[in-house]
């Protein structure tokens, strides 16, 4: 599954941010990624609900730190339809 | 000074608060991101507001936690918002973007994403560990009073009792809000970035085609 959510994510990242060759990492947040705004980190988190069929709560979404806390969350949405 | 009283924003203040957002991101135009951006009419951007200030997340711009307001018999004068940026390890660009997720459906964000790269030139990450001045708006009626740096010296003050490390307060302004750059000045802010969008289209989408990152040291 982790497999599944980087590729997923990545391909989303590199749409969002404009960078074809982005590589994402557990560490990386908004201060790495020089497109990375709010507007931007908006389309990213519906981009990620969409393609991976799942809807954030608020808290969880408002305690994403980086790159890493994102793929928890998606990890154990996805846990929980299975 | 008048007989102004100063305190945080409440829940029955958001009224208040969603015309202070609206006016601040107006910025003294008749240009409102999140009309021209998301395609949102006016009354879905006072309902969009007023649920992202009711679910009281701090942190950002957006939070209802983060406003002071100045109170003249029983009537709010004016509202400055501050926070201590990423205080929770979050950065507000987060934050704000998680509350915008929450409240604005699908097809309004991918209506965006065809501009989001040119938004994105006027970015400015905020700086961690500094207090982040955020949306300012004076009642014309109450304009001339000094209102707003009030309104921040009693930020800096609550902040700095949170936390002593404090060294430095951070205000992003666009640059056509020659006012505010004034004010700002006067009160011992010195200009530290600008940044320049070079888009033709930049201002059918924002009110103006530079933005001021300005310090105070405290």
């Amino acid at each position: 599954m982790e497999e599944k959510i980087n590729e997923g994510l990545t391909t989303i990242f590199r749409e969002v941010f404009s960078e074809p060759k982005l590589t994402i990492t557990n560490e990386m947040s908004s201060k790495d990624v020089d497109k990375w705004d709010s507007l931007a980190h908006l389309i990213m988190l519906k981009e990620v609900e969409a393609h991976f069929q799942i809807t954030f709560k608020i808290r969880e979404m408002a305690g994403i730190q980086n790159v890493g806390d994102l793929i928890k969350i998606i990890e154990s949405k996805l846990n929980d339809n299975q | 000074m008048e007989d102004y009283t100063l305190r945080y924003a409440l829940l029955k203040d958001i009224a208040f608060l969603v015309e202070t957002i609206i006016e601040a991101e107006k910025s003294g135009t008749d240009t409102l991101s999140y009309t021209t951006i998301f395609g949102l009419t006016q009354r879905q951007t006072v309902e969009a507001l007023t649920r992202i200030l009711e679910e009281e997340i701090d942190g950002c711009e957006l939070s209802l936690s983060s406003f002071m307001i100045a109170e003249k018999d029983g009537k709010i004068a004016a509202a400055v918002g501050a926070w201590i940026e990423g205080n929770e390890g979050v950065s507000s660009t987060a934050i704000k973007g998680s509350l915008l997720a929450h409240v604005l459906p699908l097809d309004a964000v991918r209506k965006s994403s065809q501009i989001a790269n040119v938004i994105s030139e006027l970015h400015m990450e905020v700086e961690k560990g500094v207090i982040q001045i955020g949306l300012v708006y004076v009642d014309e009626n109450h304009r001339g009073k000094n209102l707003t740096q009030l309104l921040i010296n009693q930020h800096i003050t609550n902040s700095k009792a949170k936390s002593e490390a404090l060294t430095q307060v951070h205000v992003q302004v666009f640059g056509n809000n020659i006012p505010a750059i004034r004010a700002y000045e006067k009160f011992g802010f010195k200009k530290m970035k600008e940044v320049r969008s070079l888009s033709e289209v930049i201002t059918d989408y924002l009110p103006y085609h530079t933005k001021i990152a300005m310090m105070l040291n405290i």
